[in-house]
């Protein structure tokens, strides 16, 4: 058995980036107002690695996105912290085109490793930009990795697979979680891109989720569970896809609701509905059901109670699926 | 500061810092890339090329010169007119491996697959973009990556008037004077972006005029005269490798033709001067320019530049050879599947 302690998402995160950054000189940090921490995780970092290695930029995302490419095919390993996921849209053109698709469209030479962070999600109030969770376009483009941990112990694991990977990758956490805590291992180790994990075991119904709504999730089985066994799939990664995963617990359930808190139309629920119709069809003994944010831009104000997945949305999906 | 200055440094009369061989170098290299040209067109008009073709015509000395004196491990972004031809050629790259990319093949640089695009990361050089103005976010990482890395590696980027309306140019000159990084911000400006003039998309005459709002020291000189550009990127290089940040440098050129083969040839509403466009080609082609003052310098005569002429054009059908000679690049779809991400990490 290894030590573990209690840390926060954050502390977590950060504590990735000190190992890796330790490990290998190549890695280097870049954002605006990293130095200070405008959010914990890359809070108090420059005593020890000095402020060339983390780097506060002017406020130029695409020139800070670009920036990481042209270090990595210089043999670097940059992390850009986009501080919100929502202020990664100015920079489209670097994430979308340039960093997904470049190592492909080039010949498939030059690997592309670097990481994309940004902080996401619905329920505080500040509207769309500082709370939209960009995995469904993400993960539309080939090229790029996409990961969203549940618990700190996830955050640590996948942010060091993430700085590890040869592929560009977005990391994405929820800024709900930020002082969620949990616990996590001295020993280093990694949580592998692309890997599920059964966050609670059932036998009635599968509800896959990811994030911060892993925990409404598990909330929702923990309410349900005199009546009905739920099990609680965290995708951790959305590309790769854990789709062995997902089908081995259909397999036991054939029941499916997909809660995520990104919106419904095209986005990674849609993509898995459509990945079971095609390929798990006879899993199923229920349709899908998605519990998802509408299809309107995510207000700011007190019209969260509309937008947010809740515990009772996620009960009402799970008793459709069990009709 | 400097913020103008210098030009046709190399009129007669005044000491030229380039060697002979230099000179010959230089024409060689500019000869070899008007062929390339010649021959691109040839291939794009029989129908044979995949993708674009922007046509470089007399536009191309600022190219040259901006790639002639870069080492190996100077990383080149190079502006799209020839696609980049003359500049990768004279930093010493295999462009055959280009032009066949330019057919879909497999002997491409980007095993067929790129269209126009282009990579030799063992020289350096990483891509093109179609993305206008994609290079300055770049630019900002290698300028990074040589400081940290402490090398003295310079960052030729070289673009057109077109790409300074993009927002990431702003971005780039800034960053890059905020840290001094060693960029050189090559401009090698043609008064036309795809459909429009100047006058439609700039407030002032010179673009070099934004360098100095950001502290970045400015040189203009004349595009069409190839030993004036190579005299201007010595300085530009030698004054980025020596750790005194970036520079910018206008590059005065022009477009004798379309945007791109098969285009429009206008300028807003209104068709461009043909005549004004053929006289350009008569009395400002840069190679013309070049052979005469070598001429009178009496480091070519007409006999030598025949035969150096037929040389490029053998070399540059040698190209096309190459090119044809192998096969379309048709991998299958599983194939291709195993190619969007780059194997295990670190």
């Amino acid at each position: 058995m290894t030590d573990t302690r209690e840390l926060t998402l954050c502390e977590a995160i950060r504590e990735a980036y000190i190992d890796e950054m330790r490990r290998d000189e190549r890695v280097f940090m870049m954002g605006v107002s990293i130095q200070a921490g405008s959010f914990p995780h890359t809070k108090d970092l420059t005593p020890e690695f000095g402020t060339h290695r983390v780097v506060d930029t002017p406020l130029a995302e695409p020139a800070i996105a670009g920036a990481a490419i042209g270090a990595a095919q210089e043999g670097l390993r940059p992390i850009v912290d986009f501080m919100y996921a929502g202020f990664s849209y100015y920079a489209g053109s670097e994430v979308f085109m340039q960093a997904s698709q470049y190592y492909f469209l080039h010949g498939s030479q030059l690997p592309l490793p670097l990481v994309f962070v940004g902080t996401c999600g619905v329920g505080r109030r500040v509207a769309n930009e500082h709370s939209t969770l960009p995995y469904g376009a993400l993960i539309h483009h080939p090229g790029i990795k996409v990961c969203m941990p549940s618990t700190p112990y996830d955050a640590k694991g996948l942010m060091k697979a993430a700085i590890r990977e040869n592929n560009p990758v977005f990391f994405l956490w929820h800024t709900s979680m930020m002082s969620f805590k949990g616990h996590v291992p001295t020993d280093d180790y990694v949580v592998p891109l692309g890997k599920a994990d059964v966050k609670r075991e059932g036998t009635d119904v599968t509800v896959l989720t990811a994030g911060m709504q892993v925990h409404t999730a598990l909330k929702t089985a923990e309410k349900l569970k005199d009546e009905i066994s739920i099990e609680v799939i965290d995708a951790r990664s959305f590309e790769p896809f854990d789709r062995d995963a997902l089908f081995k617990s259909l397999e036991k359930t054939t029941r499916l609701v997909i809660v995520d808190e990104d919106f419904e139309r095209a986005g990674f629920s849609a993509e898995i509905s459509a990945q079971v119709m095609e390929h798990g069809y006879d899993l199923l003994d229920a349709p899908v059901k998605r519990v998802c944010h509408p299809n309107f831009p995510i207000p700011g104000g007190y019209m969260d109670v509309y937008t947010m997945p809740t515990v009772e949305k996620v009960e009402s999906a799970i008793r459709d699926v069990c009709r | 500061m400097q913020t103008t200055a210098v030009a046709a440094a190399s009129k007669r009369g005044k000491a030229s810092p380039l060697t002979d061989e230099q000179k010959i170098l230089l024409f060689r290299n500019l000869m070899l890339a008007m062929a390339l040209d010649r021959m691109m067109m040839r291939v794009i008009r029989a129908g044979r090329m995949v993708g674009f073709y922007h046509e470089g015509g007399i536009a191309l000395a600022p190219g040259v010169a901006a790639g002639t004196f870069l080492r190996k491990e100077d990383i080149l972004w190079p502006h799209y007119r020839a696609h980049g031809l003359a500049h990768m050629l004279a930093k010493g790259i295999d462009v055959k491996l280009y032009v066949a990319e330019h057919m879909g093949r497999e002997a491409g640089c980007c095993k067929g697959r790129s269209s126009f695009h282009f990579s030799f990361p063992q020289d350096h050089v990483f891509g093109l973009s179609g993305n206008i103005g994609a290079n300055f976010p770049m630019v900002v990482g290698y300028g990074f990556a040589a400081k940290y890395k402490k090398t003295d590696q310079v960052v030729m980027n070289c673009s057109g008037d077109g790409s300074y309306g993009e927002g990431r140019a702003h971005e780039a000159l800034l960053i890059s004077a905020l840290w001094k990084l060693p960029v050189v911000f090559w401009l090698e400006n043609n008064g036309m972006a795809q459909h429009s003039g100047e006058q439609d998309l700039f407030p002032g005459k010179e673009i070099s005029v934004l360098a100095a709002g950001y502290g970045i020291p400015a040189m203009k000189v004349d595009g069409q005269d190839l030993f004036a550009c190579a005299e201007t990127a010595l300085a530009a290089i030698a004054h980025t490798r020596s750790g005194k940040g970036p520079i910018f440098i206008e590059c005065r050129t022009l477009r004798a033709q379309e945007h791109s083969v098969g285009n429009l040839n206008n300028e807003g509403p209104v068709k461009r001067d043909q005549k004004l466009m053929d006289e350009w080609k008569a009395t400002r082609d840069p190679l013309k320019i070049a052979a005469a003052r070598l001429i009178e310098e009496g480091l070519l005569t007409e006999t030598v530049f025949t035969e150096w002429q037929a040389e490029a054009d053998k070399q540059a059908d040698a190209m096309d050879e190459f090119s044809e000679a192998s096969p379309k690049a048709m991998p299958s779809v599983e194939e291709l599947y195993t190619q969007v991400y780059a194997g295990k990490g670190n």
